[in-house]
C-alpha cells in the first residue's frame, strides 16, 4: 500500500497506526516513509507491506495507492509505482475524474473519487482527521485489523481527551461504511496472520542503538546527521540508565575522539553518522587502527557525494569505508541486511571490534535505519558478548602493550590498571609502545595488524548462502537491498531457474575462500546493490575471480530496485549463457 | 581489605619520570614543563596508573612519552576530545592534557570553547612558543603579526590569537601562566589547575630555542616577567583577569589570571546524578527490546 498527501494530511501517522495494528495482530508488515527535502510541510509519503510471511523488502507495484492529491502523490515517481493491479483511491475533492487520473501509460484494476476531507470535516469539523478515515476505508476495503486500529487510537488518543478521540472513531467508522457501501469488484481481503501473538515495530536506528547497549556500550559520542540521528536520540534517553554517557560533540571529530578515548579508557564505546560526517572521522578512524583500540563506527548510508540525498537510501559508501584512510589499514565492515538483523551484526560489530582490537565500521542505510518492521521478540540470551583480552598478572609483571603474538592480539590494559601504563600512540611504535621510525618494527607491526584479522574471512557464519551448491545461477547482495534479491530469489527458483544467493554481513575484508567456493559452480548472475558504481562487484573484483557471466546490477539510490527487476535480469543472463559471452559487462545504469 | 593502617605510599618526582629519552633540542622549555609536571603530580600523589595524560601533535605533544602515566600521543589537534572521552567514560581518573599552540588553538581550536562549556575535570597545558616547531619554524596562530618565518617570507599577515583572553572568555574557570624561567611558579599553577574542579587551563611561555624568537628565550623571560600575585591581582574578578589578558603577547604576566571561587558542578558530577536517578527505575540490559512490543 503505498500514500502520498501534504504534510499537514497526517498519511505517514495513518501508516503508523495502520503497521502498529498490524504488528499487535501478529501479522509481518514493514514501512517506509518519504519526504520532500521540506523540514516541514511539503510532501510526504509512506509505503506500508502487509503479509502473513516474513516480509524482505517494500514491495514493488502497489496494490493499493492512496492520494490525498495528485500534485504530491506523483512526486514520488518510482517510490509508488502503480500497475494494473493496482487499486487506486484518492480524494475527490481534487476535482480529477476517475477516468482522467495523472497516472501515464497504466489504468489500474479499480479507482475510488472518496470525500475523504469532507468525510473528515463531517465527522470530526476537522481535516485533520483526514488520516481516520483513510484508515476506515481500508480496514473496510481490506479487512485489515478494524478492532487493533480503534484501539490503537483509543492508545494515540488517551491523552489528547475523549472529545478528540470520539471524533477520529467517527471518521473511521464513516470511512469504513464508506467502503461497505462500494464494495470492490473484485473483493481482496487480507488473510488472517498465521501466527498470534504481538510483534515488536522497531527501525533499524532504535535497534541498533538498543542492540549496542545490550552489548555493553558505555559510551556514545555523536553529531547530528540524516539519517542516524535517532541512534544517538536513543542512546541520550536509555544509556544513563546503565551507568553510561553521551556527548553531543562539537563535530564528528569530536565525537569519534571521544568514543576513541572511551575506549582507550577499557569501556565499550561507539559513534554513528552517516557519509559526510564518516568522512571527518577518518583520520581518528586511522589512529584506532594503529593504536589497537575497539570502536565501533556506524555509517547510515544516505544518497552522496556530499550532501547528495540525505533522506534517501543508497550504498555508495562502502570506497569509503574500506579504502578512506591513511597507509595500509585493514579495518571490518559489517553490513545488516534488515532491522532484525541489526540487532545481531551490532553485536557482532562490538564482538570484533572488542576480540580484535580494531574499529568496525557498521554501514547501515537509510531504508534500514528508518524503515519500521515487525520483528519476533528477541531472546536476548542467545547472544553472547565478547570483551577484550585484558593482561593478566603475569603479563603485567613486564608488560608490554603491543606485544607480538602468534594471533597478532596482545592483551590491553587500560588506565587505572596497575602495571598496565604504556604510551598509546598515532605514531608507529615498538611492542613497549614507545616511538620508533625502524622500518623493520613498521613491517612487523602492520603484519600483526593484519594477521589478527585473518581468520575472520573464515567465519562462514557472517554469510547467509541459500540454495542449490551446484547452481549455475548465483545472485549476490548486500544491505537492505539484500531483501530485494532474496525475493527475487525465491521467486526465481519458484520459475525453476536454478539460483543461489549470497549475503554478506561481513562485506569486508573481502572472504575470498568463501566466494571462491560460491562461485564455482557459477555460470553466470548479478551482484545487486543501490549505487552507481556497483561498489561491492568492483572490490569483489579486487580479490576474486568473479566469474565472468557474473555482472554488477546497480542502480543509483533512490532509484529503487524492484525484484522483479532482478528476475528478469536474472532471466536474460541465464538466456544470454546459450549463446557465448562477447567481453565481460558491467551492466551500471545511466 | 586490610586493617593495618599503612600510610598512603607517597610519589616522587622522579617517580613520574619515564626512562625514555626527549627528542627536544637541548635548551627546548619543553624540558621545564615536563620537570614542573613531575613536581605537580608528586605533590598530588595518585599514582602514575591513574593518570591518563593525553597530546596531539608536535614538540611539546611528545610529553606523556616522558611521564610513567598512561599515555596517548595522538593526532593532530585532536588530543582535548580524546581527554573528555576518557575522563566521562573513567572519571576517577586524573587527566591531563598538552600541546603546542598550533595543536591547541589552530587545528585544534573549534575543540577549546567545548571543552570549557562542558566542564569536564581535566587540566590543559599548552606550551605556547609561538612557531611550529616540528615541522620546523612555520607561522603560528599565537605568532605575532609580521613575523617572518618560513611560510612568511615577508612577514605575516594575521593577528595572532590572545589563548587566555579566549579561553576567558569561552568561561572557564580556571586560567593561568607559566613560564619555565620560573619553575617553582610555574609547578605551583600546574598544580594548581589539577586539583581545581573542572576544566583549568594553563598556558605555558615554552620558549622553542631553535625556531623561536631571540627575545622570547627564558633569559628574556627571566628578566620581563611579572607575578600577578605581587601585581595585587585578585584571580576571583574575571575582567580584571581579561583585563590583564589584553597584554598577552606584551608583557608576561605568571600565575592565576582567574579562579572561580564557587566552582560550577563538573559535567562528570552531572552525569553521575543522571545516572543514578534514572538506573533506579531501568529494566535489566537483556530486557532493552521490551519496549518495542506492541502491547
Ligand atoms: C592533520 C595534520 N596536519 C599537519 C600535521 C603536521 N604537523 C605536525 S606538528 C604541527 C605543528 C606543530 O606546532 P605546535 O602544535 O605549535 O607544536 P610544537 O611543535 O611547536 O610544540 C604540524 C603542522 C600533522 N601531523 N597532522
Ligand atoms: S624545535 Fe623548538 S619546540 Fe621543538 S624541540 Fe626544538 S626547541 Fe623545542
Amino acid at each position: 500500500m503505498g500514500m502520498a498527501g501534504s504534510g499537514g494530511d497526517g498519511i505517514v501517522s495513518a501508516g503508523e497506526s495502520l503497521i502498529s495494528a498490524a504488528a499487535y495482530e501478529g501479522y509481518h508488515a514493514m514501512m517506509t516513509k518519504s519526504f520532500g527535502s521540506q523540514v516541514r510541510g511539503g510532501e510526504s509519503s509512506c509505503r506500508v507491506r502487509l503479509s502473513t510471511a516474513r516480509v524482505q523488502n517494500p514491495g514493488g507495484t502497489l496494490d493499493v495507492a492512496i492520494a490525498l492529491n495528485w500534485e504530491d502523490f506523483l512526486k514520488f515517481g518510482a517510490e509508488l509505482p502503480v500497475s494494473g493491479d493496482t487499486v487506486v483511491i484518492y480524494d475527490s475533492k481534487t476535482g480529477v475524474e476517475p477516468g482522467q487520473i495523472p497516472l501515464v501509460g497504466v489504468t489500474p484494476k479499480e479507482v475510488f473519487a472518496v470525500p475523504i476531507g469532507e468525510m473528515a470535516r463531517r465527522a470530526a469539523g476537522t481535516d485533520k482527521a483526514k488520516n481516520s478515515v483513510v484508515l476506515g476505508l481500508i480496514a473496510g476495503w481490506f479487512g485489515i485489523a478494524p478492532g487493533s486500529i480503534v484501539r490503537g487510537l483509543n492508545k494515540k488518543f488517551a491523552k489528547k481527551g475523549p472529545e478528540l478521540l470520539a471524533a477520529n472513531e467517527r471518521a473511521f467508522h464513516l470511512g469504513e461504511e464508506f467502503a461497505k457501501e462500494h464494495p470492490l469488484a473484485t473483493p481482496r481481503a487480507m488473510a488472517p496472520p498465521t501466527s498470534s501473538g504481538s510483534k515488536m515495530l522497531t527501525d533499524g536506528n532504535d535497534m541498533c542503538a538498543a542492540a549496542a547497549i545490550l552489548a555493553g556500550c558505555e559510551f556514545f559520542g555523536g553529531y547530528p546527521i540524516t539519517p542516524s540521528t535517532e541512534i544517538m536520540q536513543f542512546f541520550t534517553r536509555e544509556v544513563w540508565k546503565y551507568g553510561g554517557a553521551v556527548v553531543q560533540a562539537e563535530d564528528e571529530i569530536a565525537s569519534i575522539g571521544a568514543a576513541l578515548g572511551a575506549s582507550f579508557a577499557g569501556k565499550k564505546a561507539m559513534t554513528a553518522t552517516s557519509g559526510p560526517g564518516m568522512a571527518l572521522k577518518t583520520e581518528i578512524l586511522g589512529l584506532a587502527t594503529i593504536a589497537e583500540l575497539p570502536l565501533v563506527i556506524v555509517n547510515v548510508q544516505r544518497g552522496g557525494p556530499s550532501t547528495g540525498l540525505p533522506t534517501k537510501p543508497e550504498q555508495s559508501d562502502l570506497f569509503q569505508a574500506a579504502f578512506s584512510a591513511s597507509g595500509d589499514v585493514l579495518r571490518p565492515i559489517l553490513a545488516p541486511t534488515s532491522v532484525a538483523d541489526t540487532v545481531d551484526v551490532t553485536v557482532e560489530a562490538f564482538n570484533i571490534a572488542e576480540h580484535y582490537q580494531t574499529p568496525v565500521i557498521l554501514l547501515s542505510d537509510q531504508e534500514i535505519a528508518q524503515r519500521k518492521e515487525t520483528v519476533d521478540p528477541i531472546d536476548t540470551s542467545r547472544f553472547t558478548f565478547i570483551e577484550r583480552k585484558r593482561p593478566t598478572a603475569v603479563d603485567l609483571q613486564s608488560y608490554a602493550r603491543f606485544r607480538m603474538t602468534e594471533d597478532g592480539i596482545s592483551p590491553i590494559s587500560h588506565p587505572g590498571m596497575k602495571g598496565g601504563n604504556y604510551q598509546g600512540a598515532g605514531i608507529e611504535h615498538n611492542e613497549q609502545g614507545n616511538p620508533t621510525a625502524s622500518g623493520k618494527v613498521h613491517a612487523a607491526m602492520n603484519a600483526k595488524r593484519f594477521r589478527k584479522l585473518a581468520p575472520l574471512q573464515r567465519r562462514r557464519d557472517l554469510f547467509r548462502i541459500d540454495g542449490d551448491p551446484d547452481a549455475p545461477f548465483a545472485l549476490v547482495s548486500w544491505g537492505s537491498i539484500a531483501g530485494v534479491c532474496r525475493e527475487a530469489y525465491l521467486r526465481a527458483t519458484a520459475e525453476g531457474l536454478a539460483v543461489k544467493l549470497l549475503v554478506p554481513w561481513l562485506v569486508y575484508p573481502v572472504a575470498e575462500e568463501i566466494y571462491r567456493e560460491f562461485f564455482g559452480s557459477v555460470r553466470a548472475g548479478l551482484v545487486v546493490e543501490a549505487s552507481h558504481q556497483g561498489q561491492l562487484y568492483r572490490i569483489l573484483r579486487m580479490y576474486v575471480d568473479v566469474p565472468r557471466g557474473v555482472t554488477s546490477f546497480a542502480r543509483d539510490g533512490a532509484n529503487p530496485i524492484q525484484p522483479g527487476d532482478v528476475v528478469e535480469r536474472l532471466r536474460a543472463a541465464a538466456l544470454a549463457l546459450q549463446s557465448p559471452p562477447s567481453a565481460q559487462q558491467i551492466a551500471c545504469e545511466e | 581489605m586490610t586493617t593495618t593502617n599503612a600510610p598512603l605510599p607517597t610519589y616522587q618526582a622522579k617517580d613520574y619520570k619515564s626512562e625514555l629519552k626527549p627528542i627536544w633540542c637541548p635548551g627546548c622549555g619543553d624540558f621545564g614543563v615536563v620537570q614542573a609536571i613531575y613536581r605537580a603530580l608528586a605533590a598530588i600523589g595518585r599514582p602514575p596508573h591513574e593518570i591518563a595524560f593525553v597530546s596531539g601533535i608536535g614538540c611539546s605533544s611528545r610529553i606523556p612519552g616522558y611521564t610513567t602515566a598512561y599515555g596517548f600521543n595522538s593526532v593532530h589537534g585532536r588530543a582535548l576530545p580524546i581527554a573528555q572521552g576518557i575522563k566521562v567514560a573513567s572519571p576517577e581518573l586524573l587527566v591531563l592534557v598538552a600541546g603546542g599552540d598550533g595543536d591547541g588553538f589552530s587545528i585544534g581550536g573549534g575543540h577549546v570553547a567545548h571543552a570549557v562549556r562542558r566542564n569536564t575535570d581535566i587540566t590543559y597545558i599548552v606550551m605556547d612558543n609561538q612557531i611550529y616547531g616540528l615541522t620546523k619554524g612555520q607561522l603560528s596562530p599565537t605568532s605575532p603579526k609580521g613575523l617572518h618565518t618560513v611560510t612568511s617570507e615577508y612577514g605575516s599577515l594575521e593577528e595572532a590569537v590572545n589563548p587566555l583572553l579566549y579561553v576567558l572568555a569561552y568561561g572557564a574557570n580556571f586560567v593561568a601562566q607559566g613560564t619555565p624561567a620560573d619553575m617553582a611558579g610555574l609547578a605551583e599553577v600546574i598544580e594548581a589547575a589539577i586539583r581545581f574542579p573542572g576544566f583549568s587551563f594553563v598556558n605555558v611561555q615554552s620558549p622553542c630555542v631553535t625556531f623561536g624568537e631571540d627575545d622570547q628565550q627564558v633569559k628574556n623571560h627571566r628578566a620581563t616577567m611579572q607575578s600577578l600575585a605581587k601585581l595585587g591581582h585578585d584571580p576571583t574578578d574575571r575582567l580584571a583577569a581579561m583585563g590583564l589578558a589584553q597584554k598577552y603577547g606584551k608583557e608576561l604576566h605568571t600565575g592565576v589570571f582567574y579562579k572561580n571561587p564557587d566552582p560550577p558542578p563538573t559535567m562528570n558530577a552531572l552525569i553521575k546524578e543522571r545516572q543514578q536517578v534514572l538506573s533506579e527505575k531501568a529494566p535489566p540490559r537483556s530486557r532493552i527490546f521490551d519496549r518495542f512490543l506492541q502491547t
